[in-house]
């Protein structure tokens, strides 16, 4: 009758589940997964974007579970610890953390091929880098013990928190990185499948380089770290075929929808278009927590409000949100300097196009505008622009442009007019498949591109003094930035030249401005500049809203409240980030 | 010189008592009458004394002196009826127990006519508090024995019918189907049901058949239910004043301008409202020979509520046989089967409260032609929200049905090796299947539906079923030692096992609307991104060892030690098995010498109790560890998936981390009592006073988001305190010769429950509502003072404040002392909503052939959260001009009202229009009030029939004193647990322990039923 008493669930599973070929697999599902609470849903994308030289909050920032606004907070570093945008990374990443330790540590015992089981160990690998990688970014010196030892399957309810001494905590961080990425260099299959991004070695090569580079300005730095970035990214660069990866033609392409699986992505977090289940998203119209892409809506303006053709009309064309243009939610709008300086020629650089909308179809009829079918309002490039089609009459008099055209003195950019809360939209994220237009995204979200990798390269060769090498890594990216589809090649090639670096002008500011002209938007600008200790400089430069309160300690993040109370040792402040 | 005496002995009613001992005092000799009540007994003298005793009669002794017939009629006594009383594993004589045991006879339970045992419970016993949580029919109710605690599992008392633990609900039993319950309390009484017993125990015993004559027996009622109270709104003229002035500012729609002119108003209520009806009929055959009994039943009962669409029936079947083979074996079984199919209680019921109360009075219900008006609201926001006439016209538009079918059966069998010794086996069988369906039809122009404006239809079904088995074997030896040393001993070994097992599957775009939820495989397309599926296990076992020696001393002192061995299969390997004890003793005062000169004194009892307890909180597999592919996040987006390209797949996750250590929830309880009766026992009743202390709860600490699991770690750190006084009484105030009778019974009690310790370190949980020191229903909120008048202004600026906003206490501040700020240090524990003191009353007088009873129900002390009166809560009281709601007093400059602010008036704090929610929970009610005659025997005999009775009862007859009542109209008793609004105002524990609260439901009835009790 004792054996009543043992417990033989049949829906209940246990870690030694992840003792079974299934199990493993499962874990290794759970670990990508987890990803998307960093790629896409709004906590990640605004620790990656507010606060930073390209953008700050909008009007209509979110006021977090505490009350605070968080957004805001963030974007004028008046932030404190219990800013509910940092439990994103804080809270989410850990837990995928110790399951790739428990999968690493129960590998052994999974009856599997070792080849199959290598490629298995490789992806876990290079997952468990990547959550420590973003981890490190914003926080510093993360614990690598969780309670059971360093990278160890932790099963105790563990109530303190080993970060101490950082800077050697800090060391083993980047160290921990750097080796499970060069073991993913080595297992992992070349290329990812043609319409899938399961994990590769051209995401892998990609990855070491970024790591390589972070620890390169950090105080873990060693001497041979641009080298190795550099390494690592040309692998990639110079093979392009063997790890089938290439750059689009058409920069605006890279980014647009139902193109999400073009060659020049090596690695996104996946999600399906429109299927809220399998996303993990059951709530489509709520906002942040989740799982679910918050870009596709978080950097949209009002279109809603605009009135058209004239300011003072009473109709509003685009009064109906659609599945293109999203929920105006306007958590994050760009700088001038991003609009005025990085995206000085919006012309011969095909690049500002390819990323930002500026032009509103009608969604409603009304008003004389038929919906999808008549312009509804545009955003001018330039004042002069704007006037000057405002100003263009009809043979029959009036104005010949039957739509609005909004000038950038209007649009609400620091600096500019709060009377229209307009301004150019990032477009990388629409997503015409979501199922109604307040819904959450459902693209997959890039995590590394190969432009980036070329940034990179870039970089590594700037800093080891290779400035021709740089320029011509750069120039790579400077003439597809030049195509634009119909141009014919002179004209690209007239526009090429028009952008074109020489190695003099290669430095690290050039090279982030760049980042800035390639990569805008895409949650990584904040880390980019507090890594490269560039983050003060560039905020007191060019964001307004940030410059004021920005001090020396804000290059790293505070850890959370929840954490440190949740802490049963007497003085858990110990452990807090200097100046919070 | 010896001779033989016959005879017989029958009951106050001329019938021939089977049974019946009869004793020749000062010896062991003896003897019982045989089924017609005759018996014969050799060796007598004229000088013997023949004692006849029988369990509800009184005892009497007869002097035989040369007689040879002495034929006795034995007189019922009320007394002695209640003086065996059941306990875990047998019964006992009342005189001879020593722990807090509170029975409920059968007379009591049947002088209201209700739908279930919660509700015919509440009021009559001290120590046990049921409050009600809803107003559907077939709701159920929160059962506390003497306080609450666990934090996280369940308070919920064990429920044993007929000797078998029962899980199942209440609502399973037909009310009519009861004998007696026995409410045990104390761990004296719980010790032996051990890691079963720590939150008291529910002991009921169905009727059993009787020797005699097969007796047929009707009972049945009819009642028509009326709206006990409507809630108060605001009538037109006042929403439109209260309109004019707030914040809505886009003007009145076309309709309600009509209105405005013509004088048109619609009472949504009046039109929704309908009539309600409970029916009951309960069909009894019952009867036996010398060795075999028999009780068979039929019931049926049917309630239906004041609003479409929400009714609950049920079926019942019970067969009890009992069978004597030889002199030593008896066998028995009882099944009890039901079937209850409740409508309306998952979505209809939340889903029509909230249109009727808050639609504009200025809007028709019907346009011009007669035909229901579709969007009848009063503003251009609420465009989905349906007139809810159409729930009245269902057309196949909504189905919203629980089908519950349960078995419990009961087998025994016992042997008697000698007299005194016996070994019975116990085996209980219960089966139980539910199916939840539910469907909403698609939104059609020529059909609209209710519940599902512009979008498509939905399905839903859950099946569920559970099984169980309880195998005892009972060794109880019973024996009279030297006739002072009277010792009873039980020995238990049992095993008990259950599982449950459920599937559940969510579809939708099922091709046409009347498919229903009948073959969710009937859509377009098959596989929406809305298909959900779910399901889940579950398996537990206890094998259980126990021992009870009762052991009495002439009578006068006694004693009862209990221990128990529990083996789980919950608990981790190594963890298993937990030892119980409780020992107890009595004093029979009034039975020594010293006593028997003062006549006042029929009976003086003092008891005392100790034992240890637990609660089963821990749950099924939780000390395993748990990986799941469950991400936390909402439904149905909730399962951890991934998709490479096209391809899903399911991910799993560590959620918890094993916890080998993980054990029960200890009670430990202390109890004293005394029992008295004085005059002859024309007044009896008890005392109590006991002291529990639950430590080891399992409190779920979270842990630093570094250490890689998501989920608290659940352990065992919380310790709580019970404590209370319970004071019942029964008293005859009035009996005389002509038979007129007044009787009363009054019970009162208290308790003051306090958690005393969650964490290493944790002293207040705000977001679980948890305080240590106060009380689990504490509540911690800012505390209001009134409206900020206009002669304050100065004062109310202080505070960022303006007259017309609400008026809130400056507790303290970031240095403990009051600052001049409004924020979240003013927050503190306002209150709690437990009752300081409460208890019932129930009157009985009889006079020939009429008897009339009352039984009151009150609660004194405590707070009552009322989210009605929320606004964020249930968004009836906003006073934003959108919608109409609850009538309140609010301020204007010209009515300076400390009740509601000013329409439209600005929050200083966001969250304080959560203090607008808080009562004084004190009220005084009448539960019923019955009227019934029995018609005279001798009439009755000429038509054969044995008694009949009918009897008409009013109840929920009146509500006496209510300050809440008084306040706003609405009545005291709860609707719910837990936040039960559109959104959660954040100050409320909701889960399986939340606190009771007031929400707009179903509006409670009063019923006038007409019942008839014949027995042939």
């Amino acid at each position: 009758c004792e054996n009543k008493l043992i417990e033989k669930p049949f829906t209940v599973f246990t870690p030694e589940y992840f003792k079974t070929p299934s199990g493993f697999q499962s874990g290794i599902v759970a670990l990508y997964s987890g990803l998307r609470f960093l790629y896409g849903p709004e906590g990640a994308v605004t620790l990656g974007t507010v606060g930073t030289d390209e953008w700050t909050y909008a009007d209509q920032p979110r006021t977090g579970a505490g009350g605070t606004q968080d957004i805001v907070t963030m974007g004028n570093y008046t932030l404190d610890l219990g800013n509910g945008q940092i439990l994103t990374p804080w809270n989410r990443s850990y837990f995928n953390i110790n399951l790739a330790n428990g999968l690493v540590e129960f590998a052994a015992q999974v009856p599997m091929s070792e080849s199959e089981k290598n490629i298995g160990l490789a992806e876990i690998r290079f997952l468990r880098a990547l959550y420590y990688l973003n981890l490190v970014q914003h926080f510093g010196a993360v614990p690598l013990d969780l309670g059971s030892g360093e990278l160890k399957f932790n099963q105790v309810a563990f109530q303190d928190m080993n970060r101490l001494p950082l800077a050697e905590v800090l060391t083993k961080n980047y160290q921990a990185i750097i080796d499970d990425l060069t073991f993913a260099t080595k297992n992992l299959p070349d290329r990812r499948p043609a319409n899938a991004f399961r994990l590769s070695k051209a995401a892998a090569f990609a990855l070491l380089a970024k790591a390589y580079i972070h620890r390169a300005y950090s105080s873990a730095k060693q001497a041979t770290d641009f080298e190795n970035a550099f390494t690592a990214a040309t692998e990639v660069i110079n093979n392009q075929a063997r790890y089938g990866t290439t750059l689009l033609p058409n920069f605006a392409d890279v980014h647009r929808p139902r193109n999400d699986y073009n060659l020049e992505i090596i690695f996104s977090v996946e999600r399906i278009p429109g299927n809220n289940n399998a996303n993990e998203v059951g709530n489509p119209t709520g906002i942040g927590g989740g799982k679910g892409v918050d870009a596709a809506n978080d950097f949209n303006p009002d279109y809603t409000a605009v009135r058209a053709p004239l300011v003072n009309s009473a109709t509003q064309p685009c009064a109906t949100r659609n599945l293109l243009y999203g929920r105006p939610i306007r958590r994050f709008c760009p700088t001038p300097w991003l609009y005025n300086v990085a995206f000085a020629d919006k012309e011969n650089d095909s690049r500002f196009d390819g990323s930002f909308r500026m032009v509103w179809l009608a969604t409603q009829d009304g008003g004389g505008f038929r919906a999808n079918i008549d312009t509804g309002f545009v955003l001018a490039k330039t004042n002069r622009i704007a006037d000057s089609l405002n100003a263009l009459t009809s043979p029959t008099g009036g104005r010949l442009k039957p739509y609005r055209v909004i000038a950038p003195r209007e649009f609400y950019l620091i600096g500019g007019s709060f009377a229209q809360n307009i301004y150019p939209g990032l477009s990388k994220y629409e997503d015409p498949d979501k199922l109604t237009p307040n819904d959450t995204g459902g693209r997959p979200f890039p995590v590394i591109k190969l432009s980036e990798v070329y940034l990179l390269a870039a970089e590594a060769a700037v800093q080891l003094g290779r400035t021709n090498e740089a320029a011509n890594f750069i120039n790579v990216l400077k003439r597809r930035a030049a195509f634009r589809p119909g141009l014919t090649n002179a004209q690209v090639e007239a526009r090429y030249n028009a952008i074109r670096v020489s190695p003099a002008q290669m430095n690290l500011d050039y090279i982030l401005d760049e980042r800035t002209r390639e990569l805008c938007g895409e949650s990584n600008r904040w880390p980019d500049l507090a890594i490269r200790g560039k983050l003060l400089e560039r905020v007191k430069a060019f964001n307004p809203d940030g410059a004021a309160n920005i001090k020396d300690f804000h290059v790293l993040r505070p850890i959370p409240r929840s954490q440190l109370d949740a802490l049963t040792v007497p003085n858990a402040s110990i452990y807090q980030n200097p100046g919070y | 010189q010896t001779n033989q005496v016959s005879g017989r002995v029958t009951s106050e009613t001329g019938e021939g008592l089977p049974g019946v001992n009869i004793v020749l005092k000062g010896t062991n000799k003896g003897t019982t009458t045989d089924s017609d009540g005759k018996y014969a007994f050799a060796g007598v003298d004229a000088n013997s004394v023949l004692i006849f005793s029988f369990i509800g009669y009184t005892t009497q002794e007869i002097v035989v002196g040369n007689q040879t017939t002495i034929n006795v009629q034995l007189m019922l006594d009320m007394k002695t009826l209640s003086e065996v009383v059941v306990v875990g594993y047998g019964t006992q004589k009342k005189a001879d127990v020593t722990g807090a045991i509170t029975s409920v006879s059968e007379t009591a339970l049947r002088e209201v006519p209700v739908a279930n045992l919660q509700q015919a419970l509440q009021g009559r016993a001290a120590g046990l508090e049921i409050q009600r949580t809803g107003t559907r029919p077939g709701a159920g109710a929160q059962i506390r024995i003497r306080g609450t605690r666990s934090i996280s599992g369940s308070n919920e008392p064990l429920i044993v019918l007929d000797g078998i633990p029962f899980d199942g609900s209440l609502n399973d039993i037909n009310p009519n189907d009861v004998a007696s319950i026995e409410v045990l309390k104390d761990a004296s009484a719980t010790a032996i049901y051990g890691s079963r017993g720590a939150n008291g125990i529910l002991l009921i015993t169905s009727k059993k058949g009787e020797t005699g004559d097969t007796k047929v027996f009707y009972n049945g009622y009819h009642g028509i239910g009326t709206v006990a109270n409507k809630y108060p709104l605001f009538s037109a003229a006042e929403y439109q004043a209260m309109r004019n002035i707030s914040p809505w500012a886009e003007g009145y729609m076309p309709e309600e301008l009509k209105s405005i002119q013509t004088g048109r108003t619609t009472d949504w209520q009046d039109l929704m409202y309908q009539g309600a009806y409970r029916t009951d009929h309960n069909l009894t055959i019952s009867g036996g020979t010398k060795a075999n009994t028999f009780s068979l039943g039929a019931g049926y009962f049917k309630e239906t509520a004041l609003l479409p669409g929400q009714d609950f029936t049920r079926f019942n079947l019970r067969t009890a046989i009992d069978s004597k083979i030889g002199k030593r074996i008896s066998v028995g079984i009882s099944s009890i089967n039901s079937l209850n199919i409740t409508n309306g209680s998952q979505f209809v019921v939340g889903g029509t409260m909230y249109p009727i109360l808050s639609l504009s009075p200025l809007m028709p219900s019907r346009d011009s032609l007669d035909r229901i008006y579709k969007v009848p609201s009063g503003n251009i926001l609420d465009n989905v929200t349906y007139n809810p006439l159409y729930l009245k016209e269902n057309n196949n538009n909504w189905v919203d049905r629980v089908r519950r079918l349960r078995t419990f059966n009961s087998l025994y069998g016992e042997y008697e090796f000698f007299e005194g010794l016996k070994y019975r086996l116990n085996l209980g069988l219960s089966y139980e299947q539910q199916e939840s369906a539910q469907f909403q039809a698609s939104d059609l122009a020529s059909n609209p539906s209710y519940f599902r404006p512009q979008r498509g239809n939905t399905a839903f079904v859950n099946n569920s079923q559970a099984w169980g088995y309880t195998l005892e074997n009972l060794l109880i030896y019973d024996k009279t030692i030297a006739q002072k040393h009277r010792v009873n001993f039980t020995g238990l070994y049992s095993i008990q096992e259950g599982q449950f097992y459920n599937t559940s599957v969510r579809k939708d775009s099922i091709t046409d609307n009347f498919v229903q939820f009948y073959n969710l495989a009937l859509s377009t397309p098959i596989n929406s991104s809305n298909t959900a599926l779910g399901g889940g296990e579950s398996r537990s076992a206890i094998i259980s060892y126990m021992g009870r020696l009762n052991y009495a001393y002439d009578d006068k002192y006694l004693l009862t030690v209990t221990g128990r061995r529990d083996g789980s299969s919950r608990l981790a390997v190594g963890n298993k098995w937990f030892n119980y004890g409780a020992v107890s003793a009595g004093w029979n005062i009034t039975n020594e010498d010293f006593m028997q000169d003062i006549k006042l004194l029929t009976n003086l009892k003092l008891r005392a109790g100790y034992g240890v307890t637990s609660n089963q909180s821990v749950g099924i597999y939780s000390s395993l560890g748990l990986v799941s592919n469950n991400n936390g996040l909402q439904a149905p987006g909730n399962i951890i998936s991934y998709n490479f390209g096209n391809t899903i797949l399911s991910g799993y996750q560590v959620s918890a981390l094993p916890n080998a250590n993980l054990s029960w929830e200890f009670s430990k309880t202390t109890n004293v009592g005394v029992d008295f009766g004085i005059w002859e026992n024309r007044i009896t009743g008890s005392i109590e006073y006991y002291h529990q202390k639950t430590d080891r709860i399992i409190y779920g600490v979270s842990l630093p988001a570094t250490s890689g699991v998501t989920g608290n770690f659940q352990t065992n750190i919380g310790e709580m305190e019970n404590k209370g006084f319970e004071f019942s009484i029964s008293s005859v105030n009035v009996r005389l010769d002509n038979g007129f009778t007044w009787s009363m019974d009054i019970n009162l009690f208290t308790n003051r429950n306090r958690i005393l310790k969650l964490s290493n370190n944790v002293q207040r949980d705000i977001a679980n509502q948890l305080h240590v020191g106060y009380s689990m229903t504490s509540i911690y909120d800012f505390k209001k003072l009134g409206i900020w008048q206009i002669d304050e202004a100065a004062e109310a600026a202080r505070y960022g404040a303006r007259p017309g906003q609400i008026k809130l206490l400056d507790y303290s501040g970031r240095d403990g002392v009051p600052d001049g700020v409004i924020n979240d240090f003013d927050r503190h524990i306002i209150g709690n909503a437990d009752a300081k003191l409460q208890g019932g009353m129930t009157h009985r007088i009889t006079y020939k052939g009429f008897d009339f009873s009352t039984v009151f129900y009150a609660r004194f002390g405590g707070l009552l959260i009322s989210q009605i009166h929320q606004p964020d809560a249930a968004y009836l009281t906003n006073l934003d001009g959108r919608r109409n709601g609850i009538k309140v007093d609010y301020w204007t400059p010209t009515n300076p009202s400390n009740w509601f602010p000013m329409p439209g008036a600005n929050r200083t704090v966001s969250t304080e229009w959560t203090t607008l929610g808080y009562y004084d929970a004190s009220f005084v009610k009448i539960r019923s009030i019955n009227f019934g005659y029995t018609f005279d025997k001798s009439i009755l005999s000429r038509f054969g029939m044995r008694s009949v009775r009918t009897y008409f009862t009013i109840d929920n007859a009146a509500i006496l004193f209510s300050p809440y009542f008084r306040q706003t109209g609405i009545d005291p008793e709860g609707t719910g647990t837990g936040n039960q609004g559109v959104s959660n105002p954040g100050n409320i524990r909701g889960g399986a322990n939340g606190v009771v609260t007031i929400s707009a439901s179903t509006p409670p009835a009063r019923t006038f039923t007409f019942g008839l009790n014949i027995s042939l």
